[in-house]
């Protein structure tokens, strides 16, 4: 019945691919001298694991969208996602607390252990802002008006496409590999592409003869979801400056 | 045995002082265990001491020569300028003072070998511009190498670790060997120990300050380099290390403080900014000038305070 809504909806999905790089596997890279560096491995793979949830997260904050503007705020489905939503990002928090913890135990040298927990922290955002927008939609029983619908589902769209171009791009950086600048200027593009369509949403929504207290429920939720590709943007640029940090 | 006090004394407050300039950055940044730090530096400087020390005690020997005596008095003096020095907080260089005090007892002897103090003098104003100068070809080169390995951040990590330890381990090499001669070489000079002994007491007495005394001078005055990104710390090591092995490959003790700062003025005229200030350079200056004066004056307060007689009028 799921799969059938989401095909109903027809969003892509690029971001529902499964991740096949394991956290065993990122774990293994190294060199000869890696009993000397137990901390960092364990480190290495932590963040690789985070990485892998992260996807589980907004999958399911995605079905949680989706059951919402499909049958309401009342249906069973939508508060199983948020369920689900929060079961993963209360994993991934756990995660995150496991490798401060590392790091606290002067795991890396000063200068990457706090590159590493900026970045982690600023991933942790992503999350609790998916969990704020379901909570805001399920506490005040929202109803999105219909004639917002497909404008609201293209800014899931990019903005999800956004947070899974930014894990791309934050394991491509602890790989090493090319593409992290081209990774970054697709994001930059959805982000004012996201910008466009919120003001859009926006203007659409004040022009509407919709209930006055509903249009500002509805701008909340608007605002909350245009954050996301926002928090993504800044995450990479972040993730950007890292990067050429680390050139001498 | 009594009178090698003085030369251990010596030796246990340069390894004190001189051991954060090898392992402050790694150790004060927490890189490195405070421990691990102290075994290596312990270790690498009696093996530098023992196996490049010699050099060093040669050149020193050769600028006078001395009783135990004079010996004793010359050490003791060096000892107390640097402890002097210490305390108003100014860069002390042992080898300046440990000069200062030999000049002091050869000028009472009429014995000085002008040659080679002149030699000991031009290598003192070539360490830190030496350091400065080694310090920006290492960078660029090293830099060079670096960029092109395209290292992840974990194996930045690994590498920079491991070669911090390396750079640490080479520096306290040079630094026995380098410095090893301000601690005995007198007692050579006097004919009181071999060159081998004198480079194993040395050596030995260089390690007990590192062991004893240098972990709360490695956590404060290694800070002051913390503020260099990790790679360009490690060329200043790595600069300080290589300046101070040649030194002692030409037999002039030198001072790994001075060899330090020429790495970090290096460094500075490479990114365009100001990574000494004004007030830290004034102080090298001062103690510059005034150590070898101070213990000049030492050597010879002390020569005269243990010669004065009693005259019943």
């Amino acid at each position: 019945m799921r799969s059938n809504m989401l095909k109903q909806l027809n969003i892509s999905h690029s971001y529902l691919r499964p991740h096949l790089t394991s956290t065993f596997q990122a774990g293994k890279a190294g060199s000869m001298f890696n009993f000397l560096f137990n901390k960092e491995q364990q480190v290495q793979a932590l963040i690789f694991a985070y990485l892998e949830i992260f996807p589980e997260i907004q999958k399911n904050f995605l079905k949680a969208l989706q059951a919402c503007l499909l049958s309401g705020t009342m249906c069973q489905d939508f508060d199983f996602y948020i369920k689900q939503t929060h079961k993963f990002e209360s994993r991934a928090d756990d995660i995150r607390d496991e490798i401060n913890d590392l790091m606290y135990g002067k795991a890396l040298i000063p200068d990457a252990r706090g590159d590493i927990m900026e970045i982690i922290a600023s991933f942790d955002m992503i999350p609790q802002l998916f969990e704020e927008i379901l909570y805001l939609l399920q506490t005040q029983r929202l109803e999105v008006p219909s004639f917002l619908i497909q404008d609201l589902k293209e800014l899931v769209r990019l903005s999800l496409e956004c947070c899974d171009l930014v894990v791309q791009q934050a394991k491509l950086f602890l790989k090493k590999s090319k593409g992290i600048r081209s990774v970054a200027s697709i994001i930059d593009k959805n982000e004012s592409h996201c910008d466009h369509i919120e003001r859009r949403l926006l203007t659409r929504l004040f022009d509407s003869d919709t209930d006055p207290f509903q249009k500002l429920q509805v701008k909340e939720l608007i605002t909350e979801l245009g954050k996301i590709s926002d928090r993504a943007d800044r995450l990479t640029k972040m993730v950007s400056i890292v990067q050429m940090k680390r050139r001498v | 045995m009594f009178s090698l006090l003085g030369g251990v004394f010596l030796g246990w407050s340069l390894g004190a002082n001189d051991a954060s300039n090898v392992f402050g950055t790694a150790v004060s940044s927490k890189m490195l265990r405070f421990w691990t730090a102290a075994c290596l530096a312990s270790c690498f400087v009696v093996l530098g001491a023992v196996i490049s020390g010699q050099a060093g005690i040669e050149t020193l020997k050769g600028l006078t020569n001395f009783d135990i005596e004079q010996a004793v008095i010359s050490s003791v003096a060096a000892a107390l300028t640097v402890t002097l020095m210490t305390i108003f907080g100014l860069p002390v260089s042992t080898s300046q003072a440990v000069i200062g005090s030999i000049l002091g007892i050869g000028f009472l002897n009429h014995q000085l070998n002008l040659q080679g103090l002149g030699k000991v003098v031009a290598c003192w104003v070539g360490t830190p511009i030496g350091a400065a100068v080694v310090s920006i070809g290492l960078y660029y080169g090293l830099a060079a190498l670096y960029n092109k390995l395209r290292l992840n951040l974990f194996q930045t990590d690994s590498l920079l670790r491991l070669s911090l330890i390396a750079a640490g381990s080479y520096g306290a090499y040079a630094l026995g060997a380098n410095n090893v001669a301000n601690v005995t070489a007198v007692f050579v000079g006097a004919g009181m120990l071999s060159v081998f002994i004198a480079a194993l007491v040395g050596g030995a007495s260089i390690s007990l300050g590192i062991l004893t005394f240098s972990r709360p001078v490695m956590e404060t005055v290694g800070k002051k380099l913390v503020q260099l990104d990790p790679f360009s710390a490690l060329v200043v090591v790595l600069a300080m290390a290589i300046t101070m092995h040649t030194y002692t490959l030409v037999g002039v003790p030198v001072s790994s403080s001075q060899a330090v700062i020429g790495g970090v003025l290096g460094i500075g005229i490479i990114k365009g900014v100001r990574t000494v200030n004004r007030r830290t350079l004034i102080n090298i200056l001062v103690a510059w000038m005034l150590t070898p004066v101070l213990s000049c004056l030492m050597a010879l307060a002390i020569f005269f305070v243990i010669h004065l007689k009693y005259i019943p009028s």
